[in-house]
């Protein structure tokens, strides 16, 4: 289920976004982040993307905000 | 879905029936020209619009030239880390509030009028034709026969079998993977301030661009109404006009277009008597020969 749904954002990092000049104002960018959450995530996964997106927008200063771990959550 | 998408269906069916209706004393009021026009009318209004946003990442790219000297010295320190580089480089962007990158959501804001405008010019093509929005029975009698070079805007490649509808769209595809190649290439080549990217990288991404994106383009344009073809073409085309004024007016600071156009200024001055010269001119090429001193313009 998490390979199906990373798939078509691998696909766009592997095909697309190369081809275009970077745009996004975090570190890493809104596809890592959202392969990286929805691999640990899961379902929750996708709505951290999408926030993530959201957060990606021109009022922002962007920065490197990366996917928290699981095992820093736990403790 | 469609309780949220109406609002969006009555602002472009407005939009596109109030241009067309002032086109159409001049071309018509079932004239082709009229309703592909209408389109790119509200192409047009939809990015200026969005100009502001444009203008804004544009100052915050102009605030740059005062993080030069700390962007070169990341660039040095990092040199074998690619990942270490770009955090360093967002951190420092964030410390002065101010980030050049444009972020995905002047392309985010235009999917959701993409999609009604897909919508809208569907419904028209049925057979019974759907209104939405605030079209009447008769506007969409008049834009179900409208043409584009012959082609009905409400048509799809798939959807038919006449061979003008099939050729408009082969050019339409060809057109925008040709804006956005160009576009992208220019952005890269000229645009960006100096990375110490790969020739390999730049190599792929110009393979990329050459396969991929005119196969995207071909595998979802053959899907979409003539119409919808006609508002992505636009939009690609004042992408790249914008994009071309600002490379060759207003460059990065630290990309090739910059040090070109500092390099014509300074060769200008140097002919005019610098005394009597413009203020302006006069000042930014005394601030790109002595950088560091120019500090102080960072606010």
């Amino acid at each position: 289920m998490r390979k199906l749904i990373t798939a078509p954002i691998k696909f766009y990092k592997k095909w697309i976004s190369p081809a275009m000049a970077p745009r996004c104002k975090y570190y890493p960018s809104c596809s890592s982040y959202a392969v990286t959450a929805i691999e640990t995530y899961g379902i929750k996964g996708v709505a951290m993307s999408a926030w993530r997106l959201v957060r990606c927008n021109p009022w922002s200063h962007g920065g490197v905000d990366y996917v928290i771990s699981k095992e820093k959550v736990g403790v | 879905m469609g309780t949220i998408l109406k609002p969006l269906y009555i602002a472009v069916s407005w939009v596109i029936i109030t241009i067309h209706n002032l086109l159409s004393p001049i071309f018509g009021k079932d004239s082709g020209v009229s309703w592909s026009l209408s389109i790119v009318g509200l192409v047009i209004i939809i990015r200026i619009i969005l100009v502001p946003l444009f203008v804004k990442q544009i100052k915050s790219q102009r605030a740059l030239t005062a993080l030069q000297p700390h962007m070169k010295e990341i660039q040095k320190k990092y040199k074998d880390d690619r990942q270490k580089q770009s955090e360093e480089m967002m951190k420092l962007y964030k410390e002065h509030k101010t980030n050049p990158l444009a972020s995905c959501f002047p392309i985010l804001a235009q999917a959701p009028i993409f999609f009604a405008l897909f919508t809208v010019l569907n419904g028209i093509g049925k057979h019974p034709a759907v209104m939405h929005g605030v079209l009447t029975q008769n506007d969409v009698d008049s834009a179900a026969q409208a043409k584009f070079f012959g082609a009905p805007i409400s048509d799809t490649f798939l959807g038919t079998n006449i061979t003008t509808v099939k050729i408009v769209t082969v050019c339409l595809i060809a057109l925008m993977s040709l804006t956005t190649f160009t576009t992208q290439r220019q952005l890269m080549t000229k645009g960006m301030p100096k990375m110490d990217s790969s020739n390999n990288m730049m190599l792929q991404q110009q393979k990329i661009m050459l396969y991929a994106f005119p196969l995207i383009f071909a595998i979802s344009g053959v899907n979409f109404p003539i119409g919808v073809l006609i508002y992505w073409s636009t939009t690609n085309l004042w992408t790249w006009g914008q994009q071309f004024y600002v490379i060759k007016r207003n460059p990065t600071p630290g990309s090739p277009a910059y040090e070109e156009l500092q390099r014509k200024r300074a060769h200008k001055n140097g002919e005019v008597n610098t005394e009597t010269d413009v203020a302006p001119i006069d000042e930014e090429t005394k601030g790109q020969r002595n950088q560091p001193k120019k500090k102080k313009k960072k606010k």
